[in-house]
């Protein structure tokens, strides 16, 4: 026998046991008047303070917060979320509704946490949610007053019009009043990450069944996981103790922890929740690392996500307690019958000094027992079945037990919990008890929600009234009370069953032992969802749903178990309907007439517990959000303070800023000067790079561009243009023929990717009977374009005297191996994205930085120039080139002006479809340029294009500005757009209509070849 | 006349920070090892020529060419299965051109090969924590039956393509992983794996290939 701690003694069996030994758990008791002398799955030796809603108190080690709680007499410990009603503890585990906490604060700050399973640690700061201004006085509580109004479907109701209303006031209105918890609004200073683990047999909870499965499949010799989302292992055994193979159930738990933790192919993870199931054997689950310290330590995470890779999986996530619905069932002080059990015999805390016991199964009886034991009063039993189990009748009889036989038809009480239970027998004659506490137990839940995510529809079992597992999810078998099985001895037989089976079914050949052994308790159940008395009475407690709402649902038309759900939120709150949903469908079955399994379960979807988004996301945020690429010349391009933009994955040099500089616009415009007045280099190594090769490469690329290139001499580019199999083009670029069977491929930075699958494709599938190979060179090379008037001076710096760098040498489109100055040898191309004179220069990418540095030297007297993207974009818009914004998946080759490129000799992907009517209609959106007239306008991308004078609208439109730049060389903004019928409009006035913007302008449509239309500084 | 320079720049030129990092403690978990300087060939079989390659492999390397997803070495050099009649070889780079000239010489009309030793960046991860490190970015199933030492793999890590494979233990006995990733995501892969390790303390460091 034990007894309380506190100065006030309790009960008739008021013993005192065991003495604090140290003065630290002395002062630690003085607060837990609640706190037995002994026992308990707690380290006494660890004294632990902590503050709720500011105020001091103290636990042990081995406590939750909610453990912690009762053990220092709090009852209230919430606000509920509509009704703003005082709530209590309702349960032990990760199923409970009402006693959620904000945890920490500031950046740290945690909403919505289940007290129920946070643990314990020293300097533990929660607060109560949902109150203001405080949990005592909530001044939100007016609310009940208005209760008749809150009812199902109150928003639908209420706030249909003015529709206009809906986003400017109601919604904001209505997201401030609700919510329950404040989320941080800081960054989140923890680390969070995910990993992936393997197994053959994955056992999903660690009770009797879980450990039984768990040492089956481990003896056997296959590959085990276990996970447990407690802190340890064990599940109702913790809590309602038994005999198991002839020694304490704890005894037995420990020694089989011991067994697990010492096979090698067997991995235990505590504190691990699994809540998802995914296809091809995939489960995700969540572990909390170090929600248990007040802060982790020094690289370490605080939640992993785990993707765990299974062949088979066992769910042994046991049951849940269900409540019943009767007027005063959520105030502070009713609790599941179990969770009584579990605080008293797992916490050694008592959650009320006289326990009244509202049960309609043998389990909860069980709780008369604990509750004595440990020098509790049984205040009453109330059992609507009417007789003593034949089980508790020598214990009722010894403790000349209080029995009656009716239903709890209303609590007494205030926001200190339960004062009285009122007692309506089954004669209808009403009785009141003194009682703090009411422990209910309305039967038990298998906890399906697991082996239901495939869609698996649950299966009704008239004998324990409740739903067990139909379809489970391939690989999936479920055992213990997961699967109705609810005595001790069917669980342990059941778990090793499942167990050995399952690692058999991996092959695994090892012997799997037996099975341990227990007793079979009876567990006889007499279904009662509800008692039907004045007062509100409540079905989800996180919700507000009441038996009340539910009911009206059903005389509004919304009898689906779907639209009952969405039109009460029933079922919707964090905690996913886990104690409500099965009572909401058995009163919906009720008031429609039908059974509960024709009624039917709604879907149950991950993930089965919440999860942090900041867990989900792991490694992936801010700088980590996604990988990035770098360029050879980017540490170079760095340390001369280049200013980065993010194209793609790549970071790349968008401008060189110089001091004085007063805005972008001046640092590129000098860029674009230097280029056409002297020399500058720019990194294009992002650009997409294949080698092609093979006896059939020029066949293969006949087949993939429009244009030909098996003609192309050895020695020589060309630009080609690809389409896509629906004529749309696709990608451009300029390849080289390096051998007879050897081409070098490139590709625009963007497409690099999907125009290397495509090849692949291509390859492989289209014309396996061609001889090429593909091998992506992307990064194999650092590539710069070298540009303007002075290049061929900057190379002859930089080239090998014996190479020939004169027009004729090296002429236009010209592309060959070159010895470099220093012994190394680079590609050269010469092709022009500028209009300048210019080439391109290949180096092995780890000779990039230096490249860039010997640029500097040799174009030194030059006043070379280092470009970033910007001016590269400003020459090629100056130049009438096409890029991204007009190769957007719209246009055809005809669009961009190289319509004429188009083979007629060859057949080529995307030819027959490119010549469809609408692809060739003559009115169709074409590149052109577009220049505003008044010079000092700015031109904008995105603005629209109509007929001068027109009125704006969709019938008038006839296209929009793709690109634009300030045109150094123009002093003018300028750009290129897709105009309807555009090349035959050059000089013609239109209207420049940006209601994005609020702008109006007129512009004259022209070539979109700018500068140098002729074409004679690239080639000179 | 200037004099040009042609220093060599590894992807890792910033990112690696070698020495420890992360968990303090007797112990390292993770080792990572940059291993730089090595000479890497995309070998590619001719269409129909997929025996003949294999057999200038033997010739050339003394072993055959894997056919499934494996790593094996032979004569100065790593072969590793990169896909359907292709393989990879990494060797130390000694004499760059003539290496490359014998691969030519002897592949000559039965592959194409490609040259990727600018292309590809070679991570090494062991040490008694290497596999769990790993886990959190890959996939993979590592353990010894499902990859024992050899076993190789094309795989994804932060959504880009890696070459992954198992070589011999190491002397204190644990794993070793390499890692082939492209050279410019080889920066933020990098800091994926460093990020992955820290919790284990790392020792990193680059070497020459040997």
């Amino acid at each position: 026998m034990s007894g309380y701690s506190g100065s006030e003694p309790l009960g008739r069996t008021a013993a005192l046991e065991g003495t604090p030994t140290s003065a630290r758990s002395q002062a630690a008791s003085a607060s837990q008047s609640h706190r037995l002398r002994s026992g308990g799955l707690i380290d006494r030796q660890q004294p632990l303070q902590f503050s709720f809603d500011g105020k001091v108190m103290s636990g042990f080690a081995g406590d939750t917060l909610a453990s912690a709680l009762v053990a220092n007499g709090v009852k209230l410990v919430a606000r509920s979320f509509k009704y703003h009603r005082p709530r209590g503890i309702i349960t032990a585990g990760s199923e409970e509704p009402s006693a959620l906490v904000e945890m920490r604060s500031g950046a740290r700050k945690e909403p919505n946490t289940r007290a129920t399973t946070q643990e314990l640690y020293d300097g533990l700061v929660a607060q109560s949610q949902n109150r203001w201004p405080s949990l005592r006085r909530d001044f939100m509580s007016i609310n009940q007053l208005a209760a008749p109004i809150f009812v199902a479907g109150f928003y639908y109701k209420t706030f249909m019009w003015p529709a206009k209303f809906w986003e400017k006031v109601y919604e904001p209105l209505i997201r401030r009043a609700a919510g329950l918890g404040k989320s941080a609004e800081l960054p989140d200073p923890d680390h969070y990450d995910k990993a992936w683990a393997h197994c053959d047999v994955l056992v999903i909870g660690g009770g009797a069944a879980g450990l039984s499965a768990a040492l089956a499949a481990g003896r056997a010799g296959s590959r085990v996981i276990l996970v447990e989302e407690d802190s340890r292992l064990g599940g109702r055994l913790l809590s309602d103790g038994g005999e198991i193979d002839g020694m304490h159930a704890e005894e037995w738990v420990r020694r089989t922890t011991d067994e697990l933790t010492a096979l090698p192919n067997v991995r235990v993870m505590v504190r691990t929740a699994l809540f998802g199931v995914y296809d091809g054997g995939v489960y995700a689950a969540l572990e909390r690392v170090n929600d248990h310290v007040p802060v982790p330590g020094p690289h370490q995470v605080r939640q992993r996500v785990w993707r765990i890779v299974a062949k088979r999986s066992v769910v042994t996530a046991g049951a849940i307690e269900r409540p019943i619905v009767f007027p005063g069932n959520d105030r502070p002080g009713v609790m599941m019958a179990s969770a009584v059990r579990t605080y008293v015999h797992r916490f050694a805390a008592m959650p009320g000094r006289k326990v009244a016991l509202f049960t309609n199964n043998d389990d909860g009886w069980r709780t008369v027992e604990a509750i004595q034991q440990a020098g509790g009063d049984i205040a009453a039993v109330i059992d609507p079945r009417g007789k003593v189990p034949a089980e508790y009748q020598a214990l009722a009889e010894l403790s000349d037990l209080r029995v009656l036989s009716g239903g709890v038809s209303d609590v007494k009480g205030g926001v200190d919990g339960v004062r009285g239970v009122v007692v309506t027998d089954n004669n209808g004659r009403t009785q009141q008890i003194d009682a703090d506490c009411l422990a209910v137990s309305g039967g038990w839940n298998p906890n399906v929600g697991l082996s239901c995510f495939h869609r698996g529809r649950p299966v009704w079992r008239d004998d324990i009234a409740a739903f067990v597992p139909g379809d489970s999810p391939k690989g999936m078998t479920t055992a213990g009370a997961a699967n109705g099985e609810f005595s001790l001895g069917a669980c342990l037989r059941d778990g090793h069953a499942a167990g050995a089976a399952a690692a058999a079914e991996c092959g695994a050949s090892g012997n799997a032992g037996e099975a341990s052994e227990a007793g079979d308790e009876v567990y006889a159940i007499s279904p009662l969802w509800q008692v039907k008395a004045k007062g509100k009475a409540f079905v989800d407690f996180q919700h507000d749903v009441t038996a009340s709402d539910v009911t009206l649902a059903q005389r509004e038309g919304f009898e689906s178990v779907e639209h009952l759900k969405r039109y009460t939120t029933l079922g919707m709150a964090t905690d996913q309907g886990k104690t409500s949903n099965i009572t909401g469908l058995a009163i919906m079955a009720e008031a429609t007439g039908r059974t509960i399994p024709q009624t039917g379960t709604t879907i149950y979807r991950p993930p089965y517990a919440p999860v942090a988004i900041g867990a989900l996301a792991g490694h992936h945020r801010d700088e980590n959000f996604h990988a990035w690429r770098l360029t050879p010349s980017h540490h170079w391009a760095a340390a001369r303070g280049a200013v980065f933009v993010d194209t793609g994955l790549w970071k790349r040099a968008q401008w060189y800023p110089q001091p004085g500089e007063k805005d972008w616009i001046e640092s590129v415009t000098r860029e674009v000067l230097a280029v056409r007045n002297g020399v500058g280099f720019c990194d294009v190594s992002t650009l997409g790079k294949v080698d092609v090769r093979g006896a059939d490469a020029g066949t293969f690329l006949d087949r993939v561009y429009i244009n030909a290139f098996s003609s192309l001499a050895v020695g020589k580019a060309r630009y080609g243009l690809m389409l896509r199999e629906d004529g749309i083009v696709m990608d451009d670029g300029t390849t080289s023929r390096i051998a007879e069977d050897h081409y070098f491929l490139t590709t625009t930075t963007a497409k690099a990717g999907p125009v290397m699958a495509h090849l692949e494709f291509c390859r492989q599938v289209l014309w396996p009977e061609l001889d090429v190979q593909l091998s992506s060179a992307s990064d194999q090379w650092a590539q710069f374009s070298i540009a303007g008037p002075n290049t061929r001076k900057l190379l002859q710096e930089l080239v090998d005297p014996s190479e020939d760098m004169s027009n004729e040498g090296f002429p236009f489109m010209g592309a060959r191996e070159v010895k470099l100055r220093g012994g190394v040898t680079a590609r050269l191309f010469r092709i022009s994205f500028s209009g300048e004179i210019a080439f391109e220069i290949s180096v092995p990418a780890r000779y990039g930085a230096a490249m860039a540095q010997n640029l500097m030297i040799a174009g030194r007297d030059l006043g070379v120039t280092p470009y970033g993207t910007e001016a590269l974009g400003v020459m090629r818009i100056e130049k009438g080139h096409v890029a991204g914004p007009e190769l957007n998946g719209t246009t055809t080759a005809d669009d961009l002006g190289l319509g004429k490129m188009m083979s007629k000799k060859k057949d080529f992907i995307g030819r027959v479809m490119a010549g469809r009517e609408a692809l060739t209609a003559p009115d169709r959106q074409v590149v052109v340029g577009i220049k505003p007239l008044d010079q000092k306008r700015r031109l904008r991308s995105g603005a629209h294009v109509l007929p001068k004078g027109a009125i704006p609208g969709p019938e008038t439109d006839q296209g929009y500005v793709t690109s634009v730049c300030y045109s150094p060389m123009l002093e003018q903004w300028i750009g290129l757009g897709l105009v309807e019928r555009g090349r035959e409009r050059f000089g013609e006035i239109v209207r420049i209509h940006d209601p994005l913007r609020n702008e109006d302008y007129e512009a004259e449509i022209c070539n979109p070849v700018f500068y140098d239309p002729e074409g004679a500084r690239q080639r000179g | 006349m200037v004099d040009y320079l042609w220093n060599t720049q590894s992807p890792l030129q910033k990112a690696l920070v070698p020495g420890r990092h992360g968990a303090a403690g007797a112990h390292v978990g993770v080792t990572l090892n940059e291993v730089r300087d090595i000479v890497l060939v995309q070998v590619m079989a001719r269409r129909g020529k997929a025996a003949e390659a294999a057999k200038a492999a033997k010739k050339l390397f003394g072993i055959e060419a894997p056919a499934t997803p494996k790593a094996v070495t032979g004569k100065a050099a790593t072969l590793i299965w990169s896909g359907p009649d292709q393989f990879t070889v990494i060797a130390p780079r000694a004499d760059e051109a003539s290496q490359l000239a014998a691969m030519a010489q002897v592949f000559a009309g039965s592959a194409s090969l490609s040259d990727q030793s600018d292309g590809r960046c070679l991570i090494r991860v062991s040490g008694p924590r290497g596999r769990d490190a790993i886990a959190k970015f890959s996939s993979l199933d590592l353990h010894d039956l499902a990859f024992p030492v050899g076993a190789a793999a094309n795989t994804s890590v932060d959504h880009t393509a890696v070459n992954l494979w198992r070589e011999a233990n190491g002397a204190d006995g644990h794993p070793v992983y390499n890692m082939l990733v492209f050279t410019s995501f080889a920066d933020s892969l990098w800091h994926t794996i460093v990020d992955a390790s820290l919790e284990y303390g790392v020792e990193a460091a680059s070497a020459r290939a040997a």
